[in-house]
């Protein structure tokens, strides 16, 4: 009997926040970085590359070489943290940047050792997608607290001409 | 592309989604409206609060980096300058990493790590808890503040609805361990954190009990020194944690076993719905 105004709630906020917002990106652009793959594979000191982060459903440019001001997207090197390798992958807009994900990511050879099926994962939907039935608003500890999410960001901002 | 799942679809959308370069790391900043939309709300007036809840940020960068030469805390680490002669806030926060050394019966110490004073383990928290406080005023449902996965909220994604918060499984990056029902904070410290090793103050090297710690309760800042204080400590941390009152505690083993203290606000069911009881409102 109560849950009913609960679910109406949450859904007319969700509403109002589209309608008036409509201009924010999409959460959840899981597009294929070509790049990614060989990246990850290879050791901490391969050349940083470009890639893609866009969806199908909404396509964004597919290196940093784009006008400046325009939407532009680096991978950062894949670097080591402590359990595996992980590259990460920066998208921004003019000075903002506006998508942050995993681009690749690899624990070393293990039966669970994954690519991400070469998808860039968002760090807030990256455990949300796996999983899948719940909702949440973020994660807390994950493989972005670690030091080398922080050199392999830093790198990609670098590529961009940020900081 | 894989078809975005239904349940995840439905969630309630931010109103601002905002990601931050600072503290060498990415922080998150998410403002849900309240389901009038911010009505009657003063034009500009989340935009100003959000530039105030990001100068915080810097500000705690630029004064409590152990990685800027040039930052206060890297300055009294060198014996350049005495504490009575870093900016106030150093001395504030020093305050608090020692109540929170007290607290954690020295399993959380700053003075004891390699390399000198390193108050890093409280930084992030409690800038994130600062950053928070920037808003206030109508309109706004719920604010999270992600600080690299030490989160400070205060309402909900939508009136009623309790952020939730997943917590990343230590053996699986892709995978969570446990969903959190949150109302506050909650700080995880493991040994994939900055630095990729935890040092136990008692033999100043690298120890970790716990695959992941994880600490809710009001405060971010002591949250994440107690979460450190416990991934070191392993299982007696969770007494300890106990102990403290408004803070709750959940520790995965190296084994991958979880224990908790008793009012932890674990979610019983990943896919079970909101509970309306749960003391989140809209403000």
């Amino acid at each position: 009997m109560r849950r009913a105004p609960i679910v109406i709630t949450a859904t007319v906020a969700g509403l109002i926040a589209v309608l008036e917002f409509h201009t924010r990106p999409a959460q959840v652009n899981v597009g294929t970085i070509p790049a990614a793959g060989s990246a990850a594979a290879s050791p901490a000191t391969t050349a940083p590359s470009l890639g893609s982060a866009g969806s199908g459903a909404s396509p964004r440019p597919s290196s940093s070489s784009q006008p400046p001001g325009g939407t532009r997207t680096a991978v950062g090197p894949a670097v080591n943290y402590n359990y595996g390798v992980l590259s990460v992958t920066v998208t921004v807009s003019r000075t903002r940047i506006t998508k942050v994900g995993i681009a690749s990511l690899d624990d070393g050879g293990s039966p669970r050792s994954q690519m991400i099926d070469q998808q860039a994962i968002p760090i807030l939907e990256q455990e949300a997608l796996q999983a899948q039935s719940a909702s949440i608003q973020g994660v807390s500890g994950a493989s972005y607290t670690s030091a080398g999410f922080g050199q392999s960001l830093q790198a990609a901002l670098h590529q961009l001409g940020m900081r | 592309m894989k078809p975005r799942p239904a349940a995840v679809a439905r969630q309630p959308v931010p109103v601002v989604h905002h990601l931050e370069n600072v503290m060498g790391t990415i922080v998150i900043i998410d403002v849900y409206a309240a389901a009038d939309g911010g009505a009657g709300r003063p034009a500009g007036d989340l935009g100003r609060q959000l530039a105030e809840a990001v100068a915080v940020l810097h500000r705690a960068d630029a004064t409590f980096s152990t990685w800027r030469p040039d930052s206060p805390v890297s300055r009294l680490r060198r014996g350049e300058i005495t504490s009575a002669q870093a900016p106030a806030e150093v001395a504030e926060l020093l305050e608090h990493c020692a109540v929170a050394r007290d607290l954690s019966g020295g399993w959380f110490n700053p003075w004891a790590m390699p390399g000198g004073l390193d108050p890093s383990g409280y930084v992030k928290g409690w800038a994130a808890q600062h950053a928070l406080s920037a808003f206030s005023g109508g309109g706004i449902c719920g604010v999270l503040v992600n600080a690299a996965g030490d989160i400070a909220s205060t309402g909900g994604p939508a009136d009623g609805m309790p952020f939730r918060v997943g917590i990343a499984d230590p053996h699986t990056p892709l995978r969570l361990a446990a969903i959190v029902e949150l109302t506050g904070t909650i700080a995880t410290s493991g040994t994939y954190e900055r630095g990729d090793h935890l040092i136990d103050p008692h033999s100043g090297r690298p120890a970790a009990r716990a695959a992941s710690a994880s600490v809710t309760g009001p405060d971010l800042g002591l949250a994440d020194a107690l979460a450190t204080a416990v991934a070191v400590a392993g299982e007696p941390g969770l007494d300890l944690i106990g102990t403290i009152e408004g803070y709750e505690a959940l520790i995965i083993g190296p084994d991958g076993s979880r224990r908790w203290t008793s009012r932890f606000p674990i979610a019983a069911d990943r896919t079970a719905p909101h509970r309306p009881w749960l003391p989140s409102r809209c403000y």
